[in-house]
């Protein structure tokens, strides 16, 4: 039995190999070729003798480009936008799936709308919104339409779905001893909402670490530029891409992210099939 | 019972509490749903005012009618793009969901090690976007290694992503490749939910595998792989960033969608009132599909949660 299966066994075992070829090589090719010379690059995709070997591209995309201010504006900007992401969600979804209110389903149900609207749709009367409030080339229509779009909304409905799940007795006994409803929420039901808290936090990270299209029509100041708008500017003055430049800064714009995930894996595919999103 | 005039003093201690936990929920819900309001729900409205008008970044606004929405149907350019989106979203599902079906199958073998695979094949999912779209703009040059390699093969002038007839799927497949572990990963769960002893019984009762993968398999897991469905193509409609980046809608339009051209039309030519007809267009088509979800939901799927 061993001996006839063990066959079968290593040609699974290749498949699944080439299988996951194209997954990996795409990144691995990028950490290779970050650390070759611009000419280097367009030789053999995987080779890395000693004579291409080139790690001052790390260093040339902090000295001759505003990047380490570009990299410190994503930081700010998710230090704020997640955090935001996570308060406001909290409270939302406590308050949907707690207290009864009037209007309580009516708002509940834009939320789901605001669920399914890409925020490429509304993206044009934002644009005049912000633009009438001077708030054009700042970093503030940046971070409320992160907190706010449909990232937001699927945070409350999380939040919500959550809390419902958590049992009633709880809020009693909070009340019992004297809380009021935001000691509850704040002494007994945060406390109980950690994996839901990290499900939304990784997902909000994502969406705000990896957030184009806003930053694209808002952001037209190079030194207000975030990350994923900063690895399109590593170009001669006609344009031509210094790619060994740009494979460097895309490095150090996914690696953050990719350990995160391989640190927490478990906690990465489950917040995000959870929600059916991608970062 | 105490007639309603005089309410009893119970009643009345209720109806104060009943007072204090809506002000309460409305406390609690009111940053959100303000903001929501202001950013979401009053832009949506208003892309439905501003397609009525003439609205240019230097023009002052006039009301136009319906004369964008004429303009629509006359306009090469947007047609072209309805029939772009209608290729790519319909290249995009079936592409990811038949590879995600055989990927969560592979994921599924009971192998020492599986769990490396599977994290190779989600680990895209994490990977900046743009990141992602610029390593294969590169690998994807004139003469870039794919293009070169398809040429040694034989293929000759082989240039992937410049070539009107090859740009679209090339993107398709780039966004595929970046996507499909998430779809992967929810039809492992899914798979892992079917029972053993009944694929036991269908193969004792003489069922073949692909017998047992339609017939007992696809039924079970339906109501995931009508989410899936929904969700995949919902999301097709919405892919802007790696579009933008590989071609920037070229060549010749060939991968203009219409998000892109309303990106276009908006941003680049800053005609508000034609973008806005767009993205009306655009809505009207993703509440169609979230209305067929509900449509089809009770035909399709076999068993609820």
């Amino acid at each position: 039995m061993q001996r006839r299966e063990r066959p079968w066994t290593l040609l699974i075992y290749a498949v699944l190999v080439l299988v996951s070829l194209p997954f990996v090589l795409p990144s691995v090719w990028m950490l290779i070729s970050s650390l070759k010379s611009s000419a280097a690059i367009f030789g053999n995709p995987f080779s890395l003798s000693g004579s291409e070997w080139r790690p001052s591209n790390f260093w040339e995309v902090f000295r001759n480009y505003p990047f380490a201010r570009q990299y410190l504006n994503s930081v700010l900007i998710l230090l704020v936008s997640v955090p935001a992401t996570l308060l406001l969600s909290a409270l939302a979804g406590y308050g949907f799936a707690r207290l009864r209110f009037v209007g309580r389903d009516a708002v509940f149900l834009m939320t789901l709308g605001a669920m399914m609207i890409p925020s490429e749709l509304t993206a044009i009367p934002q644009f005049l919104l912000f633009k009438t409030l001077g708030l054009t080339n700042t970093h503030v229509p940046i971070i409320v339409l992160q907190v706010f779009s449909a990232t937001g909304a699927l945070a409350v409905f999380l939040m919500r779905q959550h809390f419902i799940t958590l049992p009633k007795e709880l809020d009693e006994a909070g009340r019992v001893d004297g809380l009021g409803y935001l000691g509850v929420f704040w002494y007994i039901m945060l406390p109980l909402s950690r994996p839901a808290l990290a499900t939304v936090a990784i997902f909000a990270l994502l969406n705000s670490w990896n957030d184009y299209f806003n930053p694209l029509i808002y952001l037209n100041d190079e030194k207000l530029m975030t990350l994923p708008l900063a690895l399109q500017r590593f170009t001669d003055p006609l344009g031509g891409v210094y790619w060994n430049l740009t494979l460097a800064a895309g490095v150090l714009v996914a690696l953050p992210v990719l350990l995160a995930f391989l640190l927490a894996q478990k906690q990465f595919i489950e917040s995000l099939a959870a929600t059916g999103t991608k970062g | 019972m105490t007639p309603a005039a005089l309410p009893t003093h119970t009643q009345r201690r209720r109806g104060g509490q009943r007072r204090r936990e809506g002000l309460t929920g409305w406390a609690f819900v009111l940053p959100y749903a303000l903001g929501m309001l202001i950013f979401i729900i009053g832009p949506l409205l208003a892309v439905g005012a501003v397609s009525l008008m003439n609205w240019s970044l230097l023009d002052t606004p006039t009301y136009a009618g319906l004369s964008n929405y004429r303009k629509l149907l006359h306009d090469p350019g947007f047609l072209s793009s309805l029939g772009v989106t209608a290729l790519f979203t319909a290249g995009i599902v079936v592409l990811n969901i038949s590879a995600a079906l055989g990927l969560s199958g592979l994921m599924n073998l009971k192998l020492a090690g599986i769990s490396a695979f599977r994290t190779a094949v989600f680990s895209p999912v994490v990977m900046p976007i743009v990141a992602w779209a610029l390593v294969w703009k590169f690998l994807l040059q004139p003469v870039g290694p794919v293009n070169t390699a398809l040429q040694h093969a034989g293929v000759s002038g082989a240039n992937l992503l410049q070539v009107p007839a090859t740009a679209l799927w090339t993107v398709v497949v780039i966004e595929v490749i970046k996507s499909v572990g998430l779809n992967a990963v929810i039809f492992l769960s899914a798979l892992q939910g079917v029972p053993p002893e009944l694929l036991e019984a269908g193969r004792l009762d003489g069922a073949n595998r692909w017998q047992s993968f339609t017939r007992l398999v696809l039924p079970l897991i339906s109501p995931t792989f009508f989410l899936v469905f929904i969700i995949t193509l919902i999301g097709a409609l919405k892919v802007f960033t790696p579009v933008w980046v590989l071609t920037g809608g070229g060549p010749s339009d060939a991968t203009t969608t219409l998000l892109v051209y309303l990106y276009k039309q908006g941003f680049g030519f800053f005609d508000f009132g034609y973008a806005s007809v767009i993205a009306v267009v655009l809505f009207v088509l993703i509440l169609l599909m979230t209305s067929l979800q509900w449509a089809l939901r009770r035909r399709l799927v076999f068993y609820e949660e």
